[in-house]
């Protein structure tokens, strides 16, 4: 029953944007930030240290914009998916 | 002439009740969602409490997608190898049904189409960029570079307003306003479901848990049945959040699934859906300035929710402050007037309904909220009483006083600390 981060994620429909990054982060920023809270943060493990560098991917986001907060750097830049893309909730 | 009387952005709750509303008196309404169908974004924990609802939608409990009305409602500590519960099972939640679980991408749509049958031009998958503003007035929204034009637009875009941020109608969320909701969908059969939780084909259950085996965070779940499924998560305030700086939100929830008191009831179970959003946390603080010169915001956008641990609301405050958003539309359009004075009837009708009553009345819970003891300290102490008091273990028994100081000693508390503590919750719950 308990899943893995990525299993759980495999289980939430989306309609990827492959055009357009609604979330756009600003690797210099994110090169000097001292905490790096945007990956404890982000439910959907968007954010992810590798070798001490943030890496960002937009593909899983469901758009619940706690990244938007969780940067206090201002690296984050939070647009909504254009029309009808990104996470489509069966459930909700 | 505008090309509506009205543009709702953002087809939730708060949204579509405002058009109903408005489309019910015959104003020419816009509603527009950016996903497809309306709502799809859209996620809750899931206990819709309905009061309002029944004033634009009178046979809304026969016609609504629901799941189950909530007829066991359970509040609760855990701990690391206990769960110390009030189970409410009652009558009177069977007489008056108006508590249900809900899955919002089965009921927004519905609502949406409700609108839509009151007379509202619904567009589903529109992403609106940014709001149209002419001598300082909020004049319409703007996609794609064509404008559309209404004399007033009601933002209600839900907990993450970037529209309202965008043409500073709020500032940006800062962590005190916001907790990260965590949620995932576990399919159980109906059957199970049933004879689990001890409910009828109907009926339902809903609790809500103060997690106190988590060190340092002030965490609360959920648990609630729907037809054929389980909807449960997590609600972790942002500030602590940063604080802790070392757990992962999505890990948390799971933490949540592996309590010796909440794996069994999902045993066999599969997970269907995973997801989260925010949550109102900032109480009366964070209420933006509510309306202008042809605008007005509602529900989360707002932030408008009420939650103190063990109760956690905001679909309620949606309804009736999207209900008085149009209700106020339509004074506006009878005045032919749309100006902020002739808006600003809307905070007033506010003032005098429960949704910024309750902001008020508890606008000191997040000192509740935020007290590490309520988490921590608290929950260990009441399984320590109810240890000594209810256990056997060849001991000389001790008087609850005297079981009291000697927890709060193990806990590093003192009595006086205690009974402070104590009252100062007693004073802002």
């Amino acid at each position: 029953m308990i899943l893995d981060i990525k299993e759980r994620l495999g289980k939430t429909k989306y309609d990827v944007d492959k055009s357009y990054a609604h979330i756009t982060v600003d690797e210099s920023i994110c090169e000097k930030c001292p905490h790096h809270f945007c990956v404890m943060a982000c439910p959907a493990q968007c954010y992810t240290l590798q070798d001490g560098k943030l890496s960002f991917q937009y593909e899983d986001c469901v758009e619940c914009g706690t990244c938007s907060v969780a940067c206090d750097q201002g690296s984050v830049k939070w647009h909504f998916p254009k029309a009808g893309k990104g996470v489509i909730y069966k459930y909700g | 002439m505008p090309d509506y009387d009205a543009i709702v952005v953002g087809a939730g709750n708060a949204g579509s009740a405002a058009a109903i509303t408005m489309a019910q008196k015959g104003l020419s309404v816009l509603l527009v969602d950016r996903s497809d169908p309306p709502g799809a974004k859209n996620l809750s924990g899931g206990v819709l409490w309905g009061n309002d609802l029944a004033r634009i939608l009178p046979k809304w409990q026969s016609e609504a997608p629901l799941e189950r009305f909530i007829q066991d409602k359970k509040i609760g500590f855990l701990t690391d190898k206990s769960s110390i519960i009030i189970d409410f099972k009652t009558k009177i939640f069977e007489e008056n049904k108006v508590g249900y679980t809900v899955l919002r991408s089965k009921f927004d749509p519905w609502l949406a189409k409700k609108a839509r049958e009151a007379g509202a031009t619904v567009i589903p998958g529109i992403t609106v960029e940014s709001l149209a503003k002419k001598d300082g007035k909020i004049i319409g929204v703007e996609e794609s570079g064509d404008i559309v034009t209404a004399s007033v637009v009601i933002l209600a875009e839900g907990i993450n307003p970037r529209l309202c941020i965008e043409a500073g109608l709020r500032g940006p969320l800062q962590d005190w306003e916001v907790s990260v909701g965590v949620k995932e969908i576990i399919k159980l059969s109906p059957q199970k479901i049933e004879d689990r939780f001890n409910l009828s084909s109907s009926s339902g259950m809903a609790s809500e848990y103060i997690l106190g085996n988590l060190e340092e965070l002030n965490v609360g779940a959920f648990f609630y049945t729907n037809k054929d499924s389980i909807s449960l998560g997590i609600v972790a305030p942002m500030e602590q959040l940063r604080e802790n700086g070392v757990t992962h939100t999505y890990d948390i929830i799971e933490q949540f699934k592996e309590h010796p008191s909440i794996a069994p009831l999902i045993d066999g179970g599969t997970v269907a859906e995973y997801g989260a959003h925010m949550i109102p946390e900032g109480g009366l603080e964070m209420v933006p300035k509510l309306y202008g010169d042809g605008y007005m915001i509602v529900g989360d956008s707002a932030g408008f929710g009420f939650s103190n641990g063990l109760v956690l609301q905001g679909m309620n405050y949606a309804f009736l402050s999207g209900i008085l958003a149009g209700e106020t539309a339509v004074e506006a359009k009878g005045k032919g007037d749309f100006s902020s004075d002739s808006l600003s009837m809307y905070r007033q009708k506010l003032e005098n309904s429960y949704v910024l009553k309750d902001l008020k009345t508890f606008k000191d819970i997040r000192k509740v909220t935020n007290n590490k003891n309520m988490y921590t300290t608290y929950p260990k102490m009441l399984e320590s009483i109810l240890l000594e008091m209810l256990w056997e273990r060849g001991q000389p028994k001790k008087k609850v006083r005297d079981i009291l100081g000697s927890c709060a000693a193990d806990l590093k508390m003192s009595k006086l600390k205690t009974a402070t503590d104590f009252y100062y919750i007693y004073r802002r719950m």
